[in-house]
């Protein structure tokens, strides 16, 4: 055969891909340079699928990129700006070290900067394409806000985090877009709705740092920089989406009267302004005032049976949406200084809830403890001296888990020195046949509003509270055909577990009004099993299997509440043993 | 030429004029007697003709104007003359004040002897530098001047100055933009998003003049992982979880340990010595008594080879023994190998023909295969689509996990108050980063050091010592 020889790594995966250093090299960067590079253009490394073919029959590990990424950054304007900067370092060290000031403060006042804008217009070309990376800026920014000013970073940075932070913060009040919160070890993760898009952040508790060393600040920075880039432009557009002004004024006062009446003693003149805005104790101006609000309602569509059912359970969940957006409103709230300000304001002002402090403790504060008006007084301490009769003394878990829950929960359970109900996360989201927690199905048959006597009961030492909910949680979830069959096998199941406290609850009253449910119910059952006997031997199979399954959680699930009942019961007889 | 034609009218008028020196020595004319010389010819006119007398005299008038300003027989004898009447009382007055002076002012400003000599002592005024005035193309300038003033007269404005008053101003005042770095605290934002009019430049052009934007990668577009940005602590995490979770979280986390023990423990065995490698007393005194304790086993040994050699010779004699084939020998070989493929193509004949009768079999055992390929298939995607989740190996060091943020249960706090957060969120972006394949796992540089460092013991350290 004749021809030219084929060399080897000259086709192929070898020419698609580049090593680091390479690309380093043809773009005449420095390894931090390039670095910074490619975090704010948003080129990522890759792992070639035959690392051998591409390392030219080496295995070393190296860091790849794809050539195409590294010929498109060299169109890139900023490499010329990084350059430019390291010529301008290298000039202001010549300067330094020959002493010569003037020529130090020249180079100074020429120092070459460059502009994010256009690589967030090309990365993400859409504005929804921007809202939906924008976890990671949040989480940045709220992160870098709360850095104390200790040279790690930048001040000129923190303060602009801050300010973009609070900006969101604004915007999130006034949207009414928060859906959920959860109080972890870590921080607070809170999810906002805006815009149709989920979207997650977390925040770091105050004063909780400890700088780790194995973390690279020079990258985070860069991440940073780009993100607040990037935040800043979504907040302007969302402030406008809401017909907000930007930057954001507050509502009605002009700067100058504020500062008037402001006291000096929390900030500089120059700084009290946007003190009061992150205070976020009163709402922004509009460009435009604010006529009534009008309600979104879903449109009608006249549709057959199943797209009906849909419809239905859509407009419901718009109510039960609608009614969150409320959950605090007309209630008026009070922290103590114990509790964190800054995330409860939040918090209340997202409901609808009135929100003030002590004068000494934040700027921005709206009235006094001694106002008559005020229904909860947020406290975490396990006594307070002086009590008003007229307002609620709570602790500031009742604010996250009605928040969580979607109504306001009892408060009985949330005054001073009462051994708290467990914070549940609302992140996960059981399917049927899962375990449940009791207090998560207290909470949901309260949003089904049937707060009832049981739950008087349970107060006094009773111990039936879960299996009752159980009953009622399984009744509600029945859509699926396969759902009755699994309730029975529940009930048995629990009837094992529980013994005999079933039998003992069942009423005479209550067996009439079933009747004709249980009648619907057997026919129902009986069609089922007539569609069971008719199946295929090879969809039986699949259904059996599926069933087992079923079963297998239901036991699980089962067992984790037979699990949970005795450690409950232990609790209880300690707490007994402890009261004696 | 002027001035010598002045000089000859002074001269001629001047008859019975008196030189100041006589140059011409009448002796001198005497003694030298006077050569001929043919004087039709230029050369000798100028090398023969005696001018002394005239030079001699121009000389002088040019001395007496240099030093008097004038001719001296033009001048009036009062300015050439005075009554001398003796020294007079001012004169006598006056020396003394400026030596008071001079000592008042200490030393006066008097002039250098250098700058004495350089200046100017001739009362002959300096010739007038005509060039000096004159003006080129003046008479045009002139009469372009006077045009314009008409023009300014009548009020129109020459094109020149026109253009410059239409000229924008440039605003010296404000600086260039001041370009605010990225981090600015006060930056001001704008609609980036908002849509724009497209540029009206042709695309061809922008194409090749390499002016347009460039495309951004497809691929660039998509995430490099698939988990999300934000991952959720589980629900034991709460400050104040229900009690199966944190069961759940604390389970995890102690699962996690336990591996990393596991680990560890067989990293461990791996390095341990081995016991049988250890040195015993027996292994000792063998390793003492080597070489001294060791015919019985070369005797052995010796036996065992001989046979060894018997069978080598027996091969390389069968090697030399293999002769030429004769002719008859090749043709029966061909013969049979013929025969041999023969017999193999009427048999795969007859299979085939069988196979007819196994269709069924056969398709059967084709459904199988398809299905088997199918499966496999299944399985690859599957994992390939696990292995979007998994961080991948992106440089030198792998992707490792935080430890899971966990809260013992005697660490939990009763309440938010006195809760102490678990874990840097810093970390846990870092981490996060790294998990999602966006930057490659590093370990921080080492520091390393070049040059020894050399301890010395401070003197006055050594005088207490």
């Amino acid at each position: 055969m004749g021809g030219v020889q084929k060399k080897k790594f000259e086709r192929g995966s070898a020419t698609n891909y580049i090593t680091r250093n390479r690309a380093r090299k043809k773009l005449m960067l420095s390894l931090p340079d390039f670095r910074r590079l490619c975090i704010l253009k948003g080129i990522y490394p890759h792992e070639p699928k035959h690392k051998k073919k591409v390392n030219k029959g080496s295995t070393a590990p190296r860091t790849f990129y794809l050539l195409k990424d590294i010929r498109f950054l060299l169109h890139e304007p900023i490499v010329g700006k990084f350059r430019e900067y390291k010529i301008f370092v290298r000039k202001l060290k010549k300067a330094y070290g020959k002493t010569e000031w003037s020529a130090v403060e020249r180079l100074r006042e020429n120092k070459p900067t460059y502009k994010l804008d256009h690589i967030i217009k090309e990365r993400y070309p859409s504005f929804i394409d921007a809202l939906r990376d924008i976890d990671d800026a949040l989480c940045m920014c709220f992160l870098f806000s709360t850095f104390a000013r200790t040279g790690k970073c930048h001040v000129q940075t923190i303060q602009l985090c801050r300010r973009l932070t609070v900006e969101w913060m604004n915007y999130v009040i006034t949207a009414r877009a928060l859906r959920k919160v959860f109080i972890s070890i870590k921080g607070i993760y809170y999810q906002a709705e805006v815009m149709g898009q989920l979207i997650t952040w977390l925040v770091p508790y105050q004063f909780s740092h400890d700088h780790p060393t194995d973390v690279d600040y020079r990258v985070m920075a860069t991440f940073t920089e780009f993100y607040t880039t990037l935040l800043g432009f979504v907040n302007f557009r969302l402030y406008h989406s809401l017909n907000l002004v930007y930057p954001p004024k507050l509502d009605g006062k002009t700067e100058s009267e504020l500062k008037d009446e402001d006291e000096e003693d929390y900030a500089m003149s120059s700084e009290s302004y946007s003190e009061k805005l992150s205070a976020l104790s009163s709402s922004l101006a509009r460009v435009v005032s604010p006529g009534e609000e009008e309600e979104a309602e879903l449109d009608q569509f006249p549709a057959d049976s199943e797209d009906m059912e849909k419809m239905e359970a859509r407009e419901k969940e718009q109510k039960q949406l609608e009614a969150q957006k409320k959950v605090f409103e007309g209630l008026k709230f009070f922290l103590n200084r114990e509790v964190p300000r800054e995330s409860l304001a939040f918090v209340i002002r997202c409901f609808g809830g009135e929100v003030s402090w002590d004068k000494s403790v934040c700027i921005g504060s709206k009235y006094d403890v001694t106002d008559e008006t005020i229904t909860h007084h947020i406290v975490d301490r396990p006594t307070v001296d002086k009590q008003f009769i007229n307002r609620y003394y709570i602790q500031p878990q009742w604010v996250y888990d009605c928040i969580n829950a979607k109504i306001l929960l009892p408060v009985e359970d949330y005054f001073l020195g009462v051994t708290l109900p467990p914070h549940l996360s609302p992140f996960v989201e059981e399917k049927d046949g899962d375990y449940i927690p009791p207090e998560k199905l207290k909470i949901m048959a309260l949003q089904r509003g049937e707060k009832t006597a049981q739950d008087q009961e349970e107060e006094d030492d009773d111990e039936e509270e879960g299996e009752e909910d159980d009953e009622e949680d399984d009744d509600e979830g029945d859509e699926e055909e396969e759902e009755n069959e699994e309730i029975n096998l529940k009930k048995m199941e629990e009837q094992r577990s529980k013994g005999k406290s079933l039998q003992v609850k069942v009423t005479a009253g209550k067996v009439k009004t079933e009747n004709s449910a249980r009648l619907a119910q057997e026919e129902k059952a009986e069609e089922k099993r007539l569609a069971i006997m008719m199946m295929k031997r090879k969809e039986k199979y699949l259904y059996d299997k599926i069933m087992f399954g079923k079963k297998r959680k239901v036991r699980e699930a089962n067992k984790l509440a037979a699990k949970r009942k005795a450690h409950d019961d232990a609790e209880k007889v300690k707490k007994k043993k402890t009261r004696k | 030429m002027a001035a010598a034609r002045r000089l000859k009218r002074v001269a001629a008028s001047q008859a019975g004029f008196l030189t100041l020196k006589s140059a011409v020595d009448p002796d001198d004319l005497v003694s030298s007697r006077r050569k001929r010389v043919n004087k039709n010819k230029k050369k000798n006119w100028n090398k023969h003709s005696y001018i002394n007398d005239v030079e001699d005299f121009l000389e002088d008038v040019r001395h007496q104007e240099r030093t008097t300003g004038g001719l001296l027989s033009e001048k009036s004898d009062d300015s050439l003359f005075f009554l001398d009447v003796g020294q007079s009382e001012k004169a006598e007055q006056k020396a003394p004040e400026p030596v008071e002076g001079r000592k008042r002012r200490g030393k006066a400003p008097r002039p250098l002897r250098i700058d004495l000599i350089l200046q100017r002592d001739s009362l002959v005024p300096p010739p007038k530098d005509v060039l000096a005035y004159q003006q080129p193309n003046a008479k045009k300038l002139r009469r372009i001047a006077q045009k314009a003033e008409q023009l300014a007269a009548k009020g129109v404005v020459p094109r020149r100055q026109k253009r410059l008053l239409n000229r924008r101003p440039v605003d010296r005042t404000v600086k260039k933009s001041a370009a605010a770095a990225n981090n600015n605290p006060d930056r001001n934002y704008y609609d980036i998003w908002e849509e724009k009019v497209k540029d009206s430049a042709d695309p061809w052009y922008l194409k090749q003049t390499c002016k347009g934007p460039v495309k951004r990668p497809e691929k660039l577009s998509q995430k490099p992982s698939v988990i999300p940005a934000v991952e959720v602590i589980a629900p034991g995490g709460s400050y104040n979880p229900d009690f199966l979770s944190h069961q759940a979280l604390l389970r995890e986390a102690h699962e996690v340990e336990v591996k990393k023990q596991k680990q560890e423990a067989k990293l461990e065995k791996q390095l341990a010595v081995n016991r049988e490698d250890t040195a015993t007393e027996e292994t000792n005194l063998r390793e003492q008594v080597e070489g001294l304790v060791e015919e019985d086993d070369e005797k052995i040994g010796d036996e065992e080879a001989a046979p060894n050699e018997d069978d080598e010779e027996a091969a390389v004699a069968a090697i030399a023994v293999a002769e030429k084939k004769t002719e008859k020998q090749r043709r029966k070989e061909k013969a049979e190998k013929i025969k041999a493929q023969r017999r193999l193509a009427s048999r795969r004949q007859i299979d085939q023909k069988q196979q007819l009768f196994q269709l069924r079999s056969i398709k059967t055992s084709i459904k199988h295969q398809e299905h088997e390929t199918e499966t496999k298939q299944i399985k690859r995607k599957a994992k390939q689509e696990a292995q979007k989740a998994q961080p991948r190996r992106l440089g030198k060091l792998k992707f490792q996990a935080t430890d899971l943020e966990v809260q013992l249960s005697d660490e939990l706090a009763g309440s938010l108050r006195q809760l102490k957060p678990e874990g840097s969120i810093l970390k846990d972006r870092f981490k996060s980063l790294q998990k999602r394949n966006i930057i490659e796992p590093r370990e921080r540089a080492k520091f390393k050091r070049r040059l020894k460092v050399k301890y010395v013991e401070k003197r006055a350290f050594k005088e207490i010592a």
